[in-house]
């Protein structure tokens, strides 16, 4: 922890959606260095690898597109969150993929 | 300016590079791996070896000649930063398969006769188109070109190349997990910053779609060449080596022909472009099929 961040916050949910689907109480997480050590120490534990197609992710984890890293929150993630993936530096945006499952897409 | 330009600096990629993955690398991987001795003992192997890996230099020689020319063709301080880093990513690129070349017994003296006598001339001709754009100080070309058609190329390329060698050479998917984990940052620069220039030159959206329905095709024809040249798998039946069962995408590529492994990469690479261009508001162009 001696460098200064980066970017303002270590945490990759820039944005809370706190309408319609996002009501209630969100689960937390703790989150444990998975060995992904692609990005600077302190953000570490906010990504992990993705082990491919088929694969379920946690109510806290949703997949890059871009760069098919695996972000996750201390939160349970919701449609509408904003999310910011650092090893590619995409910002997106937490939807309900057609299966049911969480996606994150691009916001444009 | 859009924020997240702010994160591209060299302290961030001092960080994540040199101090991340790369920490005690030597030509991107563990100090003390070499190359199997299935491979280096066997001719054909060997020799298979070297044609794909002078690809891999071509390729990475073109992304060093278009990272380092778009610096002064880039409209902001921050993306010429951003492309100072690609420049010493793509160099070392071309430096760790330059090495692998020396580790599968090419002499130094014989480097570029060697590049020469292996390099496909399909992608010869790909990296060309790219490069005319470079040339001509073409950043939206450029930037679409390299770090969205060929670098997402690349990704999907060394994905399963890196799946196809997790178990028999772990030296050389070791290299190549470096390398994945520089384009995660070079595609993400396409997309995010060609995104939002794309959004206030619209009139640049024919040319770059015309650009990488060329791209395509040369890519598609090196993919067609490459598995026709291929005789390892031939190699690894005959001298009763076990292919290793590794997924990309679904399949175990053990089980898979070396046409239905192209057919696999190609529609992978294809799908990756049609979904990556879509995010930046460009219409994939479909290429003849070579
Ligand atoms: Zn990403």
């Amino acid at each position: 922890m001696n460098a200064a961040p980066a970017i303002a916050a270590p945490e990759p949910v820039l944005a809370i959606e706190r309408s319609g689907e996002a009501a209630g109480e969100r689960r937390r997480y703790e989150l444990e260095d998975t060995g992904f050590n692609e990005v600077p120490k302190r953000f570490r534990r906010f990504y992990r690898r993705w082990g491919g197609p088929g694969e379920v992710l946690a109510p806290n984890e949703v997949l890059c597109p871009v760069c098919k890293v695996v972000i996750r929150s201390t939160r349970e993630l919701r449609p509408g969150d904003h999310v910011f993936c650092l090893p590619c530096m995409s910002k997106l945006v937490v939807v309900r993929a057609a299966d049911g499952s969480l996606a994150a897409t691009s916001p444009h | 300016m859009n924020d997240f330009l702010g994160a591209y600096s060299i302290q961030h990629w001092l960080e994540s590079c040199p101090q991340g993955y790369l920490e005690d690398t030597q030509f991107g991987h563990r100090g003390g791996e070499n190359e199997p001795s299935f491979l280096i003992d066997n001719e054909v192997l060997r020799e298979d070896a070297i044609r794909t890996t002078v690809q891999l230099v071509v390729g990475e020689r073109c992304a060093l000649s278009a990272s380092s020319g778009l610096i002064n063709a880039a409209p902001d301080e921050a993306s010429r930063r951003f492309l100072a880093t690609q420049t010493l990513d793509e160099a070392r690129h071309v430096e760790v398969f330059t090495q692998r070349l020396y580790d599968l017994g090419v002499r130094k003296a014989d480097l570029e006769t060697t590049v020469e006598r292996y390099a496909n001339p399909n992608l010869v001709k790909f990296a060309e188109i790219l490069l005319e754009k470079v040339d001509r100080k073409d950043f939206f070309c450029g930037v679409v070109g390299q770090n969205i058609v060929l670098e997402g190329m690349a990704f999907s390329v060394f994905e399963m190349m890196h799946a196809m060698n997790g178990a028999q050479n772990p030296k050389f998917a070791h290299t190549l997990s470096g390398t994945i984990a520089d384009e995660r940052r070079h595609v993400g620069f396409g997309e995010n910053r060609i995104g939002s220039l794309l959004r206030e030159h619209p009139e640049k959206k024919s040319e770059i779609e015309r650009m990488q329905r060329d791209m395509s095709w040369f890519m598609l024809a090196t993919f067609a060449e490459a598995f026709r040249e291929n005789r390892t798998d031939a190699e690894l039946d005959r001298i009763g080596f076990e292919r290793s069962h590794a997924t990309f995408h679904g399949a175990d590529l053990a089980e898979l022909s070396l046409e239905e492994m192209e057919g696999l990469l190609a529609n992978t690479v294809l799908g990756e472009f049609k979904t990556r261009l879509s995010r930046i508001g460009l219409e994939y162009q479909s290429p003849p099929r070579p």
